[in-house]
């Protein structure tokens, strides 16, 4: 079992790269199927626990997998998004190009996510984990025609960090002693805080968070859109958290007061405002979501940062929220992409009426993220508001901040798109029903874990702490009062500065414009528009600055090899001929000077 | 035994002359070849003790001079009989007129005992006039067809033999004077209180040796001879003649007489080094396959020359290997370029090409034995330039090592030329309708780079068993 749940994406993956594009539904067909038997397979598991080991390379490398409770949670997320956006793409990408290669590199994506998730080795968590930057990859790059160049930013920016992963891992494994992550259990003192920033560049970068993000946005528009709803929106966030949890509470002994999980705060604070802040200002569906897709990871850094109960709890708990409304709204901005051909806020408007079912869908994963009360993500960003609170207040108004602006972004956004009116609002019709339903289940979830939060918490979530929990529930209403009171003024504030922008504008659009050319922000958004500040952008100017001084270097000594050797050698060369003259008196006067000059040196040595 | 090696070729020369005149041609080459084989054999086994041979005849009461067999003698006893081999399968092919081979074979078996004397004698004036021997059957060798252009080549050798001829000749006689005889113990007991006299005696023979190998700034006679000369003569000229003269002499002179002064060795490794660099640039700037080769010849001597300058163990090592593996891979590639010869009608690099499509025999083994000089492993040729190197490197002669190291670059960029030119890239016109060689031009090829592979591939075997 716990191995046909790999093997099965795996080769189903496999099977449908060499499906020919003239047999219909075939493709789509085995994606679907396999991934229904996935999810019912990760259902089956759910509850177990299980030890699978062989021995494999040696080196104390072996082919080892674990099933528990918190990587039976995360393959049961997986499952279920696998088989929601599998139905999607059904629908969604129906008659387009590569179909082979996207439904291969979906359900290869499964494959590796799985076997990521169980193994418990960190080598061949490392196989899985690069085998998910080939599939990354491959995801974008079957995009659009410029979509390479994001393809390779993604990739380069993912192998660097895959690269700080795998010496992480080496670094780790030689600490250890093993690469069994079950029997890891290292201090963060010198190497070993070393091993795990390492580590959590990796993990953190996986998930997307500052500063190795910037591919994000550009993949949200040059990537096929259940890419973005099953990559960065689901699987990549679940593997990424799931991986830093780990290391942050099993391989590693980490302290609430320590430095490690200072800097982890930090990241996440930083990721959460600045994201955030780029969200606001974008005129794109997608790419308005996916600086969202980013900011999020934020509060789960932030959260499981603090160390304590209540953020790693809300950290976890959001995690899994993220995953639901964020896929949920991708597939929205999907839904809507498919049925007006456009994503530009500036071209959308109306939609509200002309497709309701997606409307509400999105109004219910909006409120989630923006956490209100009582959908889902109000419970877990009240967790990690309780967490950071705990161990700062900076952190913590930075994620109020943070919220503040999220609600914000939101309310333009479902302004403008589905309020308002456009040339094209009249023609669009609801979308059909393969669509819809994903859309309808993950929104309903949404509400679910919200209003029934016990069901996540205890079945999901708390046991992965076990002994950290230190016996609290934080299932059920919200302990800290006046938390939700500012967390209920800063949503207010959020619905009153939209009312300020869109009296101010006239437009839903421009709701956030008062912000964005707001005096001294202005200029530098316009920066951040330009890359200024992407550090890709900036590792690519340096890397061909330092190109160029190599080429130079490799050119001078091209020329020396090429050029000056081979003159110098054929200068020789016909000196010598020349000097040949074919002249025998020529040769017995060599012949006898060198004799001369033999008989001298042996007289005077 | 050892008065077999010169007596067998010396009597079976006599008796194939004898013979009526149609019988001479073909029972000349049959005897010769079986005389070849068995002292091939004979050379390439004795190390093992499976043939009891090495030790001194004397034959003073007879001759007046005494031969000795050491492990030295046999190198040299089994290049002659490996490369005479080849030299007489290429002849039977490319001499056309009967008359003409029956004076080659008559040639190959003088030159033949000349060798073989001339790799037992100890006794400086005896090994004087074996040289000599060889001189004369050489020049009548590259005068075989009397072409115009062969008589140049051989009136140049002719003239700075008797050059070299000058030089022992006075050195012996200077030896004569101050030791009173010739002979090899006679001389060495000598040395050890000697004067200025002795020394120019000695550089005097030394310089004459040089001239008979060819070394810079000795070499003049040398290209126009190799390439002048008939192919099978300058197969057997290129691949053993002239080592056996010059370099061969010049090795048993020194272990044996003089031994290793620091001005022998300065004088060994800076001819040496002026060889290898002159010959591998000459080299490159040839457009005539066999005066390519002849001047990678010179520089390949150059490359024993230094080794022998090290005065070490592992030099004369180095020396002797490289002495083995040069006279199979040069007679192998003088081979190669007869063959090239007889099929296209020409030697020149510029108007063949693609000739390894057409010959892919002659192409294929040309690489082999190009690829060793060059010093690729793990051909034979790798590990005596290495034992080179090495042994220059140990013995501190770090300026020498680096040249050697740099020329085999410059002897890689010739032989690749060669390659190029020849064998790869387009067909030629010239070449287009050109077919293999025949078998026996073939078989000393094939077995010669067999060899070169096989050495290569045994080689702790070889200097265990065979190069001491």
């Amino acid at each position: 079992m716990i191995i046909a749940i790999i093997l099965l994406p795996l080769i189903a993956g496999l099977i449908s790269l060499m499906v020919p594009d003239r047999l219909k539904g075939v493709k789509e067909g085995i994606a679907l199927f396999s991934t229904i038997i996935g999810l019912i397979i990760a259902a089956l598991l759910f509850k177990q626990n299980i030890m699978f080991t062989i021995p494999w390379l040696g080196f104390g490398i072996d082919l080892s997998f674990r099933l528990y409770h918190f990587s039976a949670f995360i393959l049961l997320a997986i499952a279920g998004f696998g088989a929601a956006i599998s139905l999607y793409s059904v629908a969604f990408m129906w008659g387009k190009e590569k179909l082979n290669q996207f439904y291969a590199y979906f359900l290869l994506t499964v494959a590796f996510a799985n076997g990521a998730v169980l193994a418990n080795n960190l080598i061949l968590m490392l196989f899985f984990w690069e085998g998910l930057l080939l599939t990354l990859f491959g995801m974008i790059i079957i995009g659009k025609k410029e979509a390479f160049k994001t393809a390779i930013k993604a990739f380069v920016i993912v192998g660097i960090t895959d690269l700080c992963l795998m010496l992480g891992i080496a670094l780790t494994g030689s600490l250890a002693d093993t690469f069994t992550m079950s029997m890891i259990s290292l201090p963060t003192s010198g190497l070993g805080a070393l091993a795990f920033v390492l580590l959590m560049i990796g993990a953190i970068a996986k998930a997307g968070s500052m500063p190795f993000h910037s591919w994000i946005p550009d993949a949200a528009l040059d990537a096929p859109l259940p890419f973005m709803a099953i990559m960065p929106a689901a699987i990549e966030k679940l593997l990424g958290i799931y991986f830093l949890t780990r290391i942050s509470l099993d391989l590693f002994r980490l302290n609430p007061g320590s430095k490690i999980s200072l800097l982890l705060m930090t990241i996440g604070a930083l990721t959460i405002l600045l994201a955030v802040m780029m969200a606001l200002i974008q005129k794109d569906y997608k790419r308005l979501l996916s600086y969202h897709a980013i900011s999020q990871v934020g509060y789960m850094i932030l959260g499981i940062g603090t160390m304590v109960p209540a953020g790693i709890v809300g950290g976890l708990f959001h995690m899994i929220n993220n995953a639901l409304y964020k896929s949920c709204l991708f597939l929205s901005g999907g839904s809507v992409e498919k049925q007006t051909g456009t994503t530009d806020l500036s071209k959308l408007g109306g939609l509200g009426k002309q497709m309701p079912i997606t409307f509400i869908c999105f109004i219910v994963a909006a409120v989630s993220i923006s956490g209100v009360p009582p959908f889902n993500g109000f419970f877990s960003k009240e967790m990690i508001y309780d967490g950071a609170l705990e161990r700062g207040w900076i952190f913590y108004l930075a994620a109020v901040l943070g919220s503040f602006f999220t609600a914000a972004s939101f309310l333009k956004l479902g302004h403008a798109a589905y309020f308002g009116k456009s040339e094209t609002a009249n023609k669009t019709k609801e979308a059909s029903w393969a669509i819809l339903l994903p859309m309808i289940v993950i929104a309903g979830l949404c509400v679910l874990f919200g209003v029934y939060n016990p069901l996540p918490l205890h079945a999901l979530i708390q046991p992965v702490l076990g002994a950290k929990l230190e016996g609290r529930d934080f299932a059920g209403l919200p302990t800290n009062a006046i938390i939700v009171l500012i967390t209920l003024v800063v949503l207010a504030a959020a619905v009153l500065n939209h009312w300020f922008g869109v009296r101010r504008t006239g437009k839903g659009i421009g709701a956030a414009d008062h912000i964005h050319y707001a005096p001294g922000l202005s200029q530098t958004y316009d920066l951040a528009e330009k890359r200024y500040f992407d550090p890709y952008d900036i590792g690519m100017k340096i890397a061909n600055w330092l190109a160029k001084l190599l080429n130079a270097v490799d050119k001078a000594i091209d020329w020396i090899y090429e050029k000056l050797t081979v003159g110098v050698t054929f200068a020789f060369t016909s000196a010598i001929r020349w000097s040949h003259s074919g002249n025998v008196s020529t040769y017995v006067v060599w012949s006898l000077a060198g004799a001369a000059v033999a008989i001298i040196m042996v007289l005077i040595r | 035994m050892n008065y077999l090696l010169i007596f067998v070729p010396f009597i079976a020369l006599v008796l194939v002359n004898l013979l009526p005149k149609k019988l001479r041609p073909i029972s000349s080459f049959l005897v010769l070849l079986l005389i070849l084989a068995a002292q091939s054999i004979f050379a390439a086994l004795a190390p093992f003790g499976l043939i009891r041979a090495v030790g001194a005849v004397r034959m003073e009461h007879l001759f007046g001079f005494h031969l000795l067999i050491d492990n030295l003698s046999l190198l040299l006893l089994l290049s002659a009989g490996i490369v005479g081999f080849s030299a007489l399968m290429v002849a039977w092919h490319s001499i056309k007129d009967e008359d003409d081979r029956f004076n080659f074979t008559n040639l190959l078996f003088i030159l033949l005992i000349g060798m073989n004397g001339i790799s037992m004698l100890r006794d400086l004036f005896s090994l004087y006039v074996f040289i000599e021997a060889i001189a004369v059957s050489t020049f009548i060798m590259i005068l075989l067809y009397k072409a115009r252009e062969a008589y140049e080549g051989a009136l140049k050798y002719l003239i700075l033999s008797v050059v070299a001829s000058v030089m022992m000749l006075s050195s012996i006689a200077l030896f004569i004077m101050f030791c009173g005889g010739t002979s090899f113990e006679v001389i060495k007991l000598s040395l050890v209180s000697s004067g200025a006299l002795a020394r120019i005696a000695i550089a005097l023979f030394i310089c004459g040796l040089f001239i008979k190998g060819g070394l810079v700034p000795f070499h003049g006679w040398l290209a126009d001879a190799y390439t002048s000369a008939p192919a099978p003569v300058s197969v057997v000229l290129a691949g053993v003649v002239t080592k056996a003269s010059g370099i061969f002499t010049l090795i048993r002179l020194l272990t044996a007489v003089i031994g290793f002064s620091p001005a022998t060795k300065d004088l060994l490794l800076i001819i040496g080094a002026i060889s290898i660099v002159i010959g591998a640039l000459a080299a490159l700037g040839q457009k005539d396959i066999k005066r390519m080769l002849a001047y990678s010849s010179i520089s390949q001597m150059g490359y024993i020359l230094v080794a022998l300058g090290c005065g070490t163990r592992l030099g004369l090592i180095a020396a002797a290997f490289h002495f083995l593996n040069h006279a199979i891979f040069k007679s192998q590639l003088f081979a190669n370029a007869a063959a090239v010869e007889e099929q296209t009608g020409s030697r020149d690099l510029g108007s063949l090409g693609g000739l390894a499509q057409k010959m892919p025999v002659t192409g294929i083994t040309s690489a082999i034995a190009s690829l060793s000089t060059a010093g690729i492993p793990p051909l034979s040729g790798f590990w005596s330039k290495l034992l080179i190197i090495i042994a220059l490197w140990v013995s501190g002669n770090y300026f020498y090592a680096v040249i050697a190291v740099l020329a085999s670059l410059l002897t890689l960029a010739y032989f690749l030329t060669l390659q190029r030119e020849a064998f790869f890239g387009q067909v030629s016109v010239k070449v287009s309708s050109v077919t293999e060689a025949s078998a026996g031009m073939l078989i000393p090829a094939v077995l010669l780079s067999a060899m070169t592979v096989g050495l290569g591939l045994v080689f702790p075997f070889v200097i265990k068993y065979f190069v001491r």
